[in-house]
């Protein structure tokens, strides 16, 4: 297993407030990984710590190492770049309502550069085709990107992080808002990506996260108390308080 | 009983708010039903396509939309810059609370005087001698541009504000740089209200007198030129409704109905603009 991500003692504040204490995890490549923990126990300040936007909050502070392929994001390297390399999809869906469904998918490379027509129209469709929302769209493309369903946006979402070639991709609750048709197909894209790039998914949904994830980190109060290959983390758990949370006890 | 006393109660509410609303609606019809009675007595082709010096009004509306023109070149991009940096980067420290501040400021200032600060730097500044004043339409584009610059900055602030942050979080994840963000998705997504503002503010400031009497003047004949005195339909109307003479002050009527016209037409195409879409898609 290569390691993609490595975190060292990572802390986490709002103001006074410690949201992650000494986060310590090596995150493998081209694997699935799922962030489970009750509410308010730090798996979304955990993730934006990874593309650097927790720093972005008013009062936030950060400490301790994240190496990505073995260079810190928190050293001599620009926030930009790492956010470009380490891609982000949100609860809520939330693609640009002033672009088209094509523009949306290539929204950052148009932003940020000097990209041909003709290359910008094919990473657009290829990227919708990956996503499996081509044959869907493919007769709307120049309709605004907020005239999708919910599914269908979120699927555009995720389509618009990979036309940026990310070699990680972030997933904050990626299907918590979508109807369950629409989370099966999320789920089987996830499934399918980790051939291309490491993603890390946060979910509520402790059974989501034995579908789809090959290793699950178990956050509580800010600490991660334990993380695994999912098999052990749900058949086996070392932990009390994993088990606990497993068996739907508490959260 | 009880209940009675307060059904009454209920009934004379409901007649004072109609009386009151008619007290405010009459006389505002009343005004509409005069300026368009007597104005459109003046009104014919030649009245409106001809100059001053030919008995009508041409130069007047031309001027009006020139000095307009002049004052939205400067006041609209100056308003957008102001908007935007109140709404995306000045949420905290001196500078934005001064910004802030000197906008409100502004938008509190009397036309008069912010008409006489055109005189004063601009005229007098091109002028030769104190008995030979260089009057200019630049002048006057200048006070009415500084009028604009609070209402187009406050209405493309609060159009920037309302969207949502998901979306600029959306656009920080992909690394775009935040002047980019701002410009070519906040922005572009708020460009509807900043457009409204601005129309709005065209129509505030066709209506100001005051600080063109002294800045761009009067002229008799078509404009060859900006920098020259120049007619406009408020100094027009100004003028010939004191002047005592029937036939002039018929003419400020219908100079004020072609004004009157400017400003409904422009809150027409607004509240076209503005109504809420239930198509999808753009
Ligand atoms: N903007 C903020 N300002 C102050 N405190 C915050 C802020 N965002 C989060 N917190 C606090 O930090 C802690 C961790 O929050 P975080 O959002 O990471 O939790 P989470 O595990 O993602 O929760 P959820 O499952 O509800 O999304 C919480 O106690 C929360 O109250
Ligand atoms: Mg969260």
């Amino acid at each position: 297993m290569q390691t993609k991500l490595d975190v060292q003692d990572l802390n986490a504040w709002f103001y006074q407030k410690q949201a992650l204490k000494n986060v310590n995890v090596k995150i493998p490549e081209k694997m699935v990984t799922a962030v489970i923990g009750p509410s308010g126990c730090g798996k979304s300040t955990f993730i934006r710590c990874i593309n650097r936007m927790h720093e972005l909050v008013p009062g936030a502070k950060v400490s301790g190492k994240v190496l990505l392929d073995g260079a810190d994001i928190y050293g001599t390297m620009d926030p930009m770049d790492v956010r470009r390399k380490v891609g982000m999809v949100f609860q809520k869906p939330n693609p640009f309502p002033n672009m088209s469904v094509a523009d949306n998918v290539v929204a950052g490379l148009k932003l940020l550069g000097t990209y041909k027509k003709q290359e910008l129209s094919e990473l657009s469709d290829a990227n919708l085709k990956s996503v499996g929302l081509w044959e869907e769209v493919k007769d709307d493309l120049k309709k605004s990107g907020a005239s999708l369903s919910g599914g269908q946006q979120q699927r555009l979402c995720i389509a618009r992080a990979l036309a940026m070639n990310p070699e990680v991709i972030l997933m904050d609750e990626p299907s918590s808002a979508l109807d369950p048709a629409s989370t099966a197909k999320i789920e089987e894209l996830v499934k399918k990506l980790k051939n291309e790039t490491t993603v890390i998914i946060i979910t509520h949904n402790v059974q989501q996260a034995a579908r789809i994830s090959d290793m699950t980190a178990f956050f509580y109060l800010g600490e991660l108390i334990e993380f695994d290959q999912t098999a052990n983390i749900f058949e086996s758990p070392k932990n009390q308080l994993t088990e606990r949370y497993i068996t739907g006890r508490f959260g | 009983m009880h209940l009675l006393s307060r059904k009454r109660k209920e009934t004379f509410v409901k007649i004072l708010c109609f009386l009151v609303t008619a007290a405010v609606i009459i006389p505002l019809l009343w005004i509409i039903g005069d300026v368009i009675y007597n104005g459109l007595a003046a009104w014919n082709i030649s009245f409106l396509v001809s100059p001053v010096i030919q008995g009508g009004i041409g130069n007047a509306i031309l001027g009006t939309f020139i000095i307009n023109g002049m004052a939205c070149l400067f006041g609209i991009p100056l308003g957008v810059l102001t908007g935007m940096y109140l709404s995306e980067y000045g949420q905290e420290g001196w500078f934005a609370s001064m910004v802030r501040t000197t906008v409100e400021s502004l938008s509190g200032i009397p036309s008069l005087i912010l008409g006489l600060f055109a005189y004063a730097t601009i005229i007098i500044a091109l002028s030769q001698s104190a008995t030979d004043r260089h009057y200019t339409a630049i002048a006057s584009a200048l006070a009415l541009g500084l009028m604009m610059i609070p209402l187009v900055g406050k209405a493309t602030e609060e159009s920037m504000r309302v969207i949502s942050n998901d979306i600029r979080e959306a656009a920080i994840a992909l690394g775009v740089p935040k002047w980019i963000r701002t410009t070519r998705i906040v922005l572009a997504i708020a460009k509807g209200g900043v457009l409204t503002g601005s129309l709005l503010a065209f129509a505030r400031i066709s209506g100001e007198t005051a600080p063109l009497l002294f800045t761009a003047l009067f002229s008799n004949f078509w404009p060859t030129g900006i920098n020259q005195p120049m007619a406009s339909l408020q100094v027009l109307i100004y003028n010939y409704a004191l002047s005592g003479y029937p036939n002039l002050v018929t003419q400020a009527w219908g100079a004020a109905l072609f004004l009157a016209l400017i400003v409904v037409a422009i809150n027409i195409i607004v509240r076209v603009y503005t109504k809420p879409k239930y198509k999808e898609g753009f």
